[in-house]
């Protein structure tokens, strides 16, 4: 059990490493947006998982309850992050903001 | 004149500084606070209020009167708020209407306008999104449990981190999430205005309710063992359920102030048309 949590949380963090990277190497708003949206949920998903996991460890009803808990955060997060991230980007083709092309160089702001 | 404001402001600062250096250190078992005060929170709180956060119980009961003047800090934000900025219509702007069958756009000068009960015509504001039906649906799908996580804050305060302050917030969020994804006509026929600078007062009237309601069994301002006769409980069980409805108030005094500083400042006091 203990070592399926350290790989989960492991891969969580190795998922959230990649996601500051993007954000900070990616050349414009709309591609530093993809790692924002899409690593943090699937770290949160691993990290979390494995939080749930790891208070399961002692089977009692405290623990069942808690593990439920930090499931439904998972749920809330999958279905407001996306959707986060779809209103960012909305916003940012509404205020006419050109997205980067190949010729550019560097960051696009 | 700007150089004599800095020296009067740098000799106060430094006097702020110099006062502090007398202070007791972080967490310092002999200081007064943590010698007189503390033990016996610590020590009695379960035994005279049955409340097991000690928090919740120093902050609603043993402290009754900061908190109350906590909520009536947050209630004068809220007026502060309303009478700065809420403005009487004076000159009616433009207005839009969309014609729902086939997405023309009519701009109406100088307050001219159309029923607003039309079925084919819906009052849009300026600055319209057009495609915003996953946020819409998003949201339908969200708000209630945001809702019932900010009556589970409130209620479960005594156990858990939580209590009328938080719980308002996030309950406030909601009816602002609500008014930002739809727009705040919208949000305003859910929870008009004036329902909105009602509850405001009846959440502060609530608290201090609690607290007279007190005085009329013989007791202090805000000692709510004073209810146990009402509730028919014993005096410790009465303090726990008198600070469960002291903080529902400041919940109720919360949620409203937030939702009418939102509407103030999105729609500049004018409350027709918001962010």
């Amino acid at each position: 059990m203990n070592i399926l949590v350290t790989v989960l949380l492991a891969c969580g963090l190795i998922i959230f490493t990649g996601g500051a990277v993007g954000i900070l190497r990616f050349p414009d708003f709309y591609s530093r947006l993809h790692p924002a949206g899409k690593l943090d949920t699937m770290g949160l998903f691993m990290s979390m998982l494995a939080a749930a996991l790891y208070t399961l460890e002692d089977l009692s009803l405290n623990a069942v309850l808690t593990s439920i808990k930090i499931l439904l955060i998972l749920v809330f997060v999958f279905i407001t992050s996306p959707t986060a991230t779809h209103a960012i980007m909305d916003a940012g083709v509404r205020a006419d903001l050109a997205p980067w092309t190949k010729g550019e160089r560097g960051s696009a702001q | 004149m700007k150089k004599a404001g800095l020296v009067i402001v740098l000799f106060f600062g430094g006097l702020l500084v110099y006062g502090t250096l007398d202070f007791p250190d972080w967490g310092d078992p002999t200081s007064p606070a943590s010698l007189h005060v503390s033990p016996r929170y610590i020590e009695k709180t379960l035994e005279e209020t049955t409340v097991p956060n000690m928090v919740t119980a120093i902050l609603a009961d043993y402290r009754g009167f900061d908190t109350l003047f906590e909520t009536v800090v947050i209630f004068s934000a809220g007026l502060a708020c309303f009478f700065l900025l809420r403005t009487r219509r004076k000159a009616p702007g433009t207005r839009h209407y969309r014609h729902r069958p086939t997405g023309i756009v009519l701009h109406i000068e100088k307050g001219g306008r159309l029923p607003d009960d039309s079925t084919e015509f819906e009052r849009i504001d300026s600055l319209w999104v057009p495609h915003d039906l996953i946020i819409k649906a998003t949201c339908r799908l969200i708000i209630p449990f945001i809702q019932l996580f900010a009556l589970y804050v409130i209620a479960h305060g005594h156990h858990s981190p939580g209590g009328g302050f938080q719980g308002g917030v996030i309950f406030g969020a909601a009816f602002i999430l609500y008014a930002v994804t739809h727009d705040l006509r919208e949000g305003l026929q859910r929870l008009g205005e004036r329902t909105t600078y009602a509850m405001c007062s009846i959440g502060v009237f609530i608290y201090a309710g609690v607290g007279t309601l007190c005085l009329f069994f013989r007791k202090n301002f805000l000692d709510y063992s004073a209810l146990a006769a009402v509730l028919g409980v014993d005096p410790a069980t009465a303090r726990s359920h008198g600070i469960l409805m002291v903080e529902i108030g400041v919940g109720i005094a919360v949620m409203a102030v937030m939702f009418a500083i939102y509407c103030n400042l999105s729609s500049v006091g004018k409350q027709d048309e918001g962010l």
